[in-house]
């Protein structure tokens, strides 16, 4: 199914968010994907308090997911943030897939 | 009958009539609170002892507590304004008596229960002090090696570790402290704890030797170290782990109103500056004969009421649009400081050879330019603020600043009452730009206004506008095309561009909303159209657009404002108080 503007608005698997927040982070932090661990915390690379803030403002624009500016902290690695953002994201978006892909 | 809005007004008045009254004229070599005795103090590295019973005497703390606990705290705005008659005359005796345990306690009104704040609103109400110590907290990133530590034990937390550069720590009564207790790289390791160091064991605490610092010599700066310090459990402030939070949040309130109390010593650094051209001649003339040097005269006062305007907005922001204030707050605590540096550079040119005097008639000029860095740095730096404005750009630019209602008029009006003071509204990231927003169509709605107001200033007001309004939308295109890297702290340089750009922004709605809310039929400086077609203009230019040319007589005009406040003596600011000196 897609958008008016072309956007997919299946429900993104916790896999695609893993590979999303890991690219994300890469480019924020500038190093290697392959080099940021799903299990290590944003702030071991770096990120700090505020920085970790924007990320919920790019979740929102990539995936419309409405979520409060704290959910990096609350879930400050890749692993944990990818698994809340599947499990909100079929929360919102419908039908439960992809919540425990 | 005065309406409650009317007497709130004229309570405040009171209240700055009366603390000028105590604190006496700065000029008068005979008052033992005067500059002399000031600088005096400033010079042995101590507040002054009569002006701290002075302000014993008015019951300055009582400022900092919410009046539903007997304090006089009812808006941030109003804190900022009688604040600055301390600031004006010395910024150690605001900091050092006062601003340093309002820091400390907005953790506490924004997170403690019942008992804390009652406790804290009675130790502040009796006289005492609070100090209080963030660490590395606005970086943000230095977690990690924070080596201070409350390690849950029993029923209550033990502390281990040092604080340093903490105003004073060893004579306030309660320490504020931000501890680890997570062992978790992130920002949910991190707790407030309220201490009361009466509780502790004597051998558990120890002080570090004071620190020699450039300005505000008179505070006492110092460092705690803590051993195996046992604190029960009825310490902590909000939630284990709430402490980032809760710092974010506190420092939307005090970002928000330290510059608006430092604009005191801007005050004073005009009023210095402005008396030295009164009374010095040169090439057989006044110095304030001299174009440039009434130039400049103009420019600060105009500086200063940029700051203001901004300061008010910023400040009424906290009561009138709390999910927007932390984007405000870092906004004036970056660029306050350094209008005021600038300005104050620009007058010690004026003060010639006599800037470098530190003592006599002018001496005040320089320890302000020596206070001014410390407290400009304080618990929240530049750096800090810029890192708290750049994630957000972004963002804003997506939801904002392409039209919306704009802002009330209610964030500009200087004497309005406001809602009440609610801390727990506030939010971490900024959800919308009321404030930038207000720009959108302003160059049309501004040129209408003027069109009313003063016909003559309409070209040019409405051109003003117009450069404010066209440079937001090209800061939203580029915010819009901002890559992730460029919000870090690895940012690149032209990020923190962007965030001096938008702050300069924010400063030209908030002179422009001034002037707009404040309606002709009320009178006064703040509906003439000469102060802000001349604050637009220093801020256009600051941004590097054209600027329109300016009717005749407007620095005239302007020049006979800050003459006329000089023999006044009322303040430098959007209030125009009748001040002692």
């Amino acid at each position: 199914m897609e958008s008016q503007t072309g956007r997919t608005v299946t429900v993104p698997s916790e896999r695609e968010f893993r590979d999303w927040i890991t690219r994300r982070l890469a480019e924020f932090l500038q190093r290697p994907a392959h080099t940021i661990e799903a299990d290590v915390p944003f702030a071991e690379y770096g990120m700090d308090s505020v920085a970790a803030l924007s990320l919920f403002g790019d979740i929102e624009e990539e995936y419309e997911l409405f979520l409060e500016p704290t959910v990096a902290w609350d879930h400050p690695t890749v692993r944990a943030l990818a698994h809340y953002l599947a499990q909100e994201a079929a929360r919102e978006l419908g039908t439960g897939e992809g919540a425990g892909a | 009958m005065l309406t409650t809005a009317v007497q709130e007004e004229l309570g405040v008045q009171e209240r700055i009539a009366r603390l000028e009254q105590l604190l006496g004229d700065p000029a008068d070599p005979a008052n033992p609170a005067g500059a002399r005795a000031l600088l005096a103090a400033d010079e042995r590295g101590e507040l002054l002892p009569e002006a701290e019973r002075l302000l014993d005497e008015f019951g300055l703390n009582a400022e900092f507590v919410p009046r539903d606990l007997g304090g006089r705290l009812d808006r941030v705005d109003t804190l900022g304004r009688v604040l600055r008659g301390v600031f004006r005359r010395d910024a150690s005796l605001g900091l050092g008596y006062g601003a340093t345990s309002f820091l400390a306690a907005v953790t506490v009104w924004a997170a403690g229960t019942a008992a804390q704040r009652r406790w804290t609103a009675d130790l502040l109400l009796d006289g005492g002090r609070l100090a209080v110590a963030y660490h590395e907290l606005a970086h943000g990133n230095d977690f990690v090696r924070n080596e201070f530590r409350a390690r849950p034990a029993g029923s209550g937390f033990v502390l281990s570790g040092t604080k340093q550069v903490i105003n004073n720590v060893e004579r306030a009564e309660a320490l504020v402290l931000f501890s680890r207790t997570g062992q978790e790289a992130g920002s949910r390791s991190h707790s407030v704890l309220l201490v009361d160091k009466s509780a502790l064991p004597p051998d558990s605490i120890g002080y570090l030797p004071r620190y020699a610092s450039v300005g505000v010599r008179g505070c006492r700066l110092g460092g705690v170290e803590f051993t195996d310090c046992p604190v029960p459990q009825s310490a902590l402030v909000g939630e284990v782990g709430g402490g980032v939070e809760l710092a974010l949040r506190s420092f939307q309130i005090t970002r928000s109103v330290v510059p608006s109390m430092v604009l005191g010593g801007g005050d004073t650094a005009l009023r210095t500056a402005v008396g030295f051209a009164l009374d010095r001649r040169l090439y057989n003339r006044a110095v304030l004969e001299i174009p440039h040097v009434r130039a400049t005269l103009v420019g600060a006062f105009t500086d200063l009421l940029i700051s203001d305007c901004l300061a008010l907005a910023a400040t009424r922001a906290v009561h009138l649009l709390p999910g927007q204030t932390s984007v405000y707050a870092a906004a004036v605590k970056y660029l306050l400081p350094k209008l005021l540096t600038e300005a104050t550079y620009d007058l010690s040119i004026v003060l010639g050879a006599n800037f470098y005097v530190r003592g006599g008639d002018y001496g005040a000029f320089q320890k302000h330019v020596r206070d001014l860095p410390m407290i400009s740095l304080g618990h929240a730096g530049t750096a800090a603020c810029q890192a708290t404005i750049i994630p957000q750009l972004p963002r804003l630019a997506r939801r904002a600043w392409s039209g919306g209602a704009g802002a009330p008029y209610a964030l500009f009006r200087t004497r309005d009452p406001l809602p009440a003071l609610r801390p727990e509204l506030l939010v971490l990231a900024s959800d919308g730009d009321a404030l930038a927003d207000s720009l959108v169509g302003a160059g049309e709605t501004v040129r209408e206004l003027a069109r009313e107001r003063a016909p003559e200033y309409a070209d040019a007001l409405g051109a003003l506008a117009g450069q404010l309004e066209a440079e937001l939308a090209t800061l939203r295109a580029e915010c819009l095309a901002m890559a992730p890297k460029d919000r870090t702290v690895l940012a690149s340089p032209r990020s923190y561009a962007l965030a001096d750009r938008y702050a300069l922004l924010l400063a030209g709605a908030a002179c422009l909303g001034v002037w707009r809310s404040h309606r002709g039929d009320e009178g006064g400086f703040l509906t003439e159209p000469g102060w802000v077609a001349a604050a637009a203009a220093r801020l256009v230019r600051r941004l590097g657009r054209p600027l329109p040319a300016l009717p005749d007589g407007w620095e005239d005009r302007l020049l006979d404002e800050v003459l006329d406040r000089y023999h006044g003596p009322r303040s430098y600011d959007l209030y125009d108080t009748p001040i002692a000196g």
